[in-house]
């Protein structure tokens, strides 16, 4: 089951290169039919953004790239030898401030950086609090755990969705740095994802925290630092790791649907991440765009592939790592394989 | 333990709750500024902005310079802000609790989009929005509790065989897909089957003018139906009364059966699309805990005395399941809730999501609704938390008498 979840992820990661329809030629014609400006000389565009008539391409439009994070992607995929399809898969068209062509194929690899920073930031962060605060409300129990249990009810009942767009609606505005802007949007999810991990730690300690062995150690003398230490956090912990693989599969969903809503999370449209280039190709413009061109004109294209592969990787990746949960709890917990 | 009194006790403990959600969202309002937070709870006030000084003219005294501005000092008095952070939350939370949530802009935010509810209380206008997103919001639990309990017995009982198999894809699938994509396509899907196919959506039948509760031009997509981010035209133009204020009931009242079916086949594709990933989450724990029960002695007693095997899943083990229905419900509640703005939005529904998906798309962000919807939805939350509890005592005695 690892093995299969493992092997999802990759196909989801890399696979997009294989699909690319396109080659340079191809591209090269298309631009200069359709009027727009010529790419630079790499095999693929400059993940830019251009406006149909416009003379040069935007610079504002242009992709960064994540600091101190290794690229997952490496250099410039190899050119797929399947070159199958017209040119126009790779290009996303949004209706904000006209029509303007978007490679969704770069964006995605691109967006594979900046999803996986977001996921695994907000993943580990929040598992960290989560662990800390649930080992304590855990072992201490009384009070302590008492008031920590009502502090994660009162944040699991506001929904996580407004809970996010509150912080960043609040605070964001005047962020103009899209590292300072993505280390909030990590903490803005942080903020509504550690009682999840509290509460799942938390449940596991209670158990643990009444075994024997726990009991031996404290008649050996051990303080309470060691005693969680050694015995309780290494065999409450296996939960979490499962907990943490399923929810870096949601966080990309979750930055999915706040961007679908309207909610201008990065600070430009384009921004290559998973979620927003999925969200904004089928924002309601858009669909709606091409469903009345679908109905006065005789024949018409929906453009699908617009919606589809941003979609699969979301898809693809939040599944992956589903089943990666799934193996990871039966590898972890013998007691569950049946 | 009668059952009341333990409702009243789980009522009460849930109290600490809502003034907690309440307390973060005063630590959110807190950080904004002092003149969006004025017009946020009093409203625009497009005659005199809300500065601390302002020409003397706009005030109305025939005097050179700057004066004084009541509106600001007056507000920010009433709202406590000039004293100390305990008294401003204590304000905070009273305003709060006796939905006195402020006002809606009419700058280029929400009210732009909803020109209506420019200058209305939050409260109102949510008030407004709210019936549809209870309508779907129910029509969807619906077709959760239908869905996902037989479904989840019979992968139980027929565990590890192709029913099992799709059960399982499709819990998986309901954790992965991303609901607004999901809700696309089937819009799509709409679409090409029913206007290419009918040559009208279901959605919108009939010619203009055919219904009192939207402008029907005929086609597709909704925002024909429902001019967009306006109210349905009924509030407008006041063609019908509407006593409840829920779309469907209020057609019913009418005796307009055509209409109550065409308001309930707007929001079917939508409960669907938001059921789809709470059924993902049921599907596996009902699975489970099905499992568990069928080995238990109750069941094997059961069949042992000769009871149908039917009898034996439907009665003696599947009654467990509800209970663990109902738990899981309770606790996904949220996440269930936090799908209404985006689902309203693909489809274009008139509920409190789309209110805040509109206040929250152009800037200046509209923070009255967006903090009013807020505490609202989390309002719902701990309603239904409340009902899962007592529908758990009421099918569980061991709940309430142990």
């Amino acid at each position: 089951m690892i093995g299969l979840g493992i092997l999802i992820f990759f196909v989801a990661v890399y696979g997009f290169a294989f699909f690319y329809p396109a080659s340079a030629t191809q591209l090269q014609t298309y631009q200069a039919s359709n009027g727009l400006p010529p790419s630079s000389s790499s095999i693929f565009p400059e993940i830019c953004t251009y406006t149909v008539g416009s003379p040069a391409p935007l610079p504002t439009g242009c992709y960064p790239t994540p600091p101190g994070f290794p690229s997952v992607i490496g250099p410039t995929p190899a050119l797929s030898p399947l070159g199958l399809g017209p040119l126009p898969m790779g290009s996303l068209t949004i209706s904000a401030g006209g029509i303007q062509f978007y490679d969704i194929f770069n964006g995605l690899i691109k967006g594979t950086d900046w999803s996986l920073t977001i996921a695994f930031g907000v993943v580990a962060s929040g598992a960290l609090i989560g662990v800390a605060v649930g080992m304590v409300s855990g072992y201490f129990g009384g009070v302590v755990d008492e008031s920590i249990m009502r502090l994660t009810d009162i944040f699991l009942s506001i929904p996580g969705l407004l809970l996010v767009i509150i912080v960043l609606a609040v605070f964001a505005p005047e962020i103009t740095s899209i590292d300072t802007r993505v280390a909030l949007i990590i903490g803005a999810f942080v903020v509504i994802w550690w009682p999840t991990y509290a509460r799942v730690v938390r449940g596991q300690v209670l158990v643990i925290r009444e075994q024997r062995y726990v009991e031996a150690a404290r008649a050996a003398g051990a303080h309470s630092g060691r005693i969680i230490r050694k015995h309780i956090m290494p065999n409450s912990i296996y939960p979490v790791f499962v907990q943490m693989s399923l929810d870096v599969g949601s966080v990309p969903l979750l930055i999915a649907a706040i961007v679908f809503i309207g909610f201008q999370i990065f600070p430009n449209q384009n921004f290559p991440e998973w979620g927003t280039i999925a969200a904004y190709s089928v924002s309601f413009n858009v669909v709606q765009s091409f469903i009345t061109a679908c109905q006065t004109a005789s024949t018409c294209t929906i453009p699908w592939w617009q919606f589809f592969f941003p979609g699969l990787a979301l898809f693809l990746f939040a599944i992956s790592v589903n089943f990666f949960a799934d193996g990871l709890r039966d590898a972890l917990d013998p007691r569950l394989r049946r | 333990m009668r059952l009341w009194i333990y409702i009243v006790r789980r009522a009460a403990l849930l109290i600490p709750v809502i003034v907690g959600v309440m307390t973060i969202t005063f630590v959110l309002v807190s950080a904004l500024p002092l003149q969006q937070r004025l017009v946020s709870y009093y409203g625009p006030n497009p005659k005199v902005p809300y500065n601390p000084e302002v020409s003397c003219q706009k005030l109305g005294i025939d005097k050179p310079g700057n004066c004084r501005n009541p509106f600001y000092y007056n507000g920010l008095h009433a709202l406590g802000l000039d004293r100390p952070i305990f008294v401003q939350w204590g304000i905070y939370i009273f305003n709060s609790l006796t939905f006195n949530w402020g006002f809606v802009g009419n700058g280029t935010g929400a009210a732009g989009q909803i020109p209506l509810a420019a200058g209305h209380p939050v409260i109102q206008v949510l008030g407004w929005f709210l019936p549809y997103t209870l309508e779907l919001a129910a029509l969807s639990l619906i077709i959760i509790l239908a869905v996902a309990l037989p479904l989840g017995n019979l992968s139980a009982v027929n565990r590890n065989r192709p029913i099992d198999q799709a059960a399982r894809v499709m819990s998986f699938s309901g954790y992965a897909l991303p609901q607004f994509l999901l809700g696309t396509l089937l819009l799509m899907g709409v679409v090409l089957l029913i206007v290419g196919t009918l040559g009208h959506s279901i959605y919108c039948p009939g010619s203009p003018g055919n219904s009192p509760y939207f402008d029907f031009s005929g086609s597709w997509p909704p925002s024909n139906c429902f001019p967009s981010g306006q109210f349905p035209s009924w509030l407008q133009k006041g063609q019908i009364s509407s006593p409840t204020g829920f779309p469907t009931i209020d057609a019913m009242i009418h005796g307009q059966w055509i209409l109550a079916g065409d308001t309930l086949l707007r929001i079917i594709i939508p409960a669907l699309v938001v059921a789809f990933g709470t059924i993902a989450v049921l599907l596996r724990f009902v699975r489970n805990s099905m499992l568990e029960v069928l080995n238990l002695d109750f069941v094997r007693t059961a069949r042992a005395k000769g009871v149908a095997e039917a009898t034996v899943v439907r009665k003696h083990a599947g009654r467990n399941s509800l209970n663990v229905t109902i738990t899981i419900l309770g606790l996904t509640f949220a996440a269930f809730i936090g799908g209404f703005p985006v689902i309203e939005s693909v489809f274009n529904l008139n509920g409190v999501g789309r209110l805040l998906a509109y206040s929250v798309t152009l800037t200046p962000y509209d923070f009255g609704l967006i903090f009013g919807s807020t505490i609202l939805f989390t309002f719902l939350v701990v309603a239904a938390n409340i009902i899962v509890d007592v529908l758990y005592a009421y099918l569980d005695p061991r709940v309430r008498l142990g």
